[in-house]
């Protein structure tokens, strides 16, 4: 089945943390187009939703880092951060979903980690609470190495993309897909509050064009660039590897200095 | 690799709230706990953010931690900034 909904979104924490920070203009045009977001996806008859989001050490720390993590819970916790102004909620997971996809990578040659239990931090929390408040929806966290170096490269994001395109296409189920992160940010860094709107245009009109050749020449220096919280856009790689050149529509671009963040939010029709 | 313990006390106040609640009830005892240097200790006890980012600890791992102290993302800026 096509894939239902898919849709890429930052998750900066002061969007829920110190939403009121923003300018009133800012802020309004960034809460708008999660609103967007949630109604596509409510009219999308999405049964499951696969999330394409960041590793912040909430998980993993330098005893054990692998590139990609695919949860196989039942459920799963979070917000882990006490400050960040979303209840802490359990989410529903779907193990069948991840070991399909776990077992269909390593057939195609890719090799994600796994894990039964895994905590959701604002990286997965803001996106969720806005896009899907009703957490009605069971999902499968696949987490992206986008802070300890060596990160993984575009292309490989780009390759685990496409088995994931290949599962949904084949499933008898409307597969909603979410990827988030970025844009540029240096989140806790020398650059923390340093945004590069020019960068952060280049990205998302190549992601608009679904022109996943030039994503996947995204090199780690072009990334690190942008800012170390600019890694996290492999995941929205990802998610254009999963849409095989799908054409992205640009929901909404605003840099909000108080959140320290370019914030872009993405939508991903299915052609009609 | 001395700031892998750093960092792993920062983070394990970060992520779990029984040990955010022994390090904010006794620093010092909360630090024992972890193979610190001298300096390491010195400067998380006095938190010294801006030597903690110094030192190399990840600025992921640093901002959670002084949002826990309270700090505002202006007042972070500064400090790492030197302003």
């Amino acid at each position: 089945m096509p894939i239902s909904f898919a849709c890429a979104a930052s998750h900066a924490p002061g969007i829920t943390a110190w939403a009121e920070a923003a300018p009133p203009t800012q802020k309004e045009r960034v809460y708008g187009a999660f609103g967007e977001l949630r109604a596509r996806l409510d009219a999308s008859g999405a049964e499951v939703l696969i999330l394409l989001t960041s590793e912040h050490w909430a998980n993993f720390f330098l005893d054990h880092m692998g590139a990609f993590c695919v949860g196989r819970a039942e459920t799963y916790t979070g917000p882990i951060e006490p400050w960040l102004k979303i209840e802490r909620t359990q989410v529903r997971g779907d193990a069948a979903l991840a070991t399909e996809i776990l077992e269909t990578a390593y057939e195609r040659g890719i090799e994600p980690s796994f894990a039964y239990e895994l905590q959701f931090d604002h990286g997965t929390m803001v996106p969720l609470s806005l896009i899907n408040p009703k957490m009605d929806l069971p999902v499968v966290p696949v987490l992206f190495n986008t802070l300890a170096v060596p990160q993984p490269t575009a292309r490989r994001c780009l390759e685990l993309g496409r088995v994931i395109g290949e599962i949904a296409a084949r499933s008898p189920r409307r597969i909603g897909l979410i990827a988030t992160g970025g844009l540029s940010h240096d989140p806790g860094e020398r650059n923390h509050g340093v945004i590069d709107s020019g960068f952060d245009e280049k990205f998302l009109t190549a992601m608009a064009a679904g022109d996943g050749d030039r994503l996947g020449r995204y090199s780690r220096a072009d990334f690190a660039a942008a800012g170390s919280g600019a890694f996290e856009l492999l995941s929205w790689v990802a998610l254009a590897g999963a849409l095989g050149g799908r054409k992205g529509e640009l929901v909404a671009y605003e840099a909000v200095k108080p959140w320290a963040t370019g914030v872009g939010l993405m939508a991903f029709p299915a052609a009609a | 690799m001395s700031v892998y313990a750093l960092q792993k006390l920062l983070r394990d106040v970060n992520r779990i709230p029984e040990r955010r609640e022994a390090y904010f009830k006794s620093p010092a005892a909360f630090a024992q706990g972890y193979d610190l240097t001298e300096r390491e200790r010195e400067v998380l006890l006095g938190f010294d953010v801006r030597a903690l980012y110094d030192m190399g600890v990840h600025g992921l791992i640093l901002r959670q931690f002084t949002i826990l102290h309270k700090m505002s993302d202006p007042d972070y800026v500064k400090v790492l900034r030197g302003e």
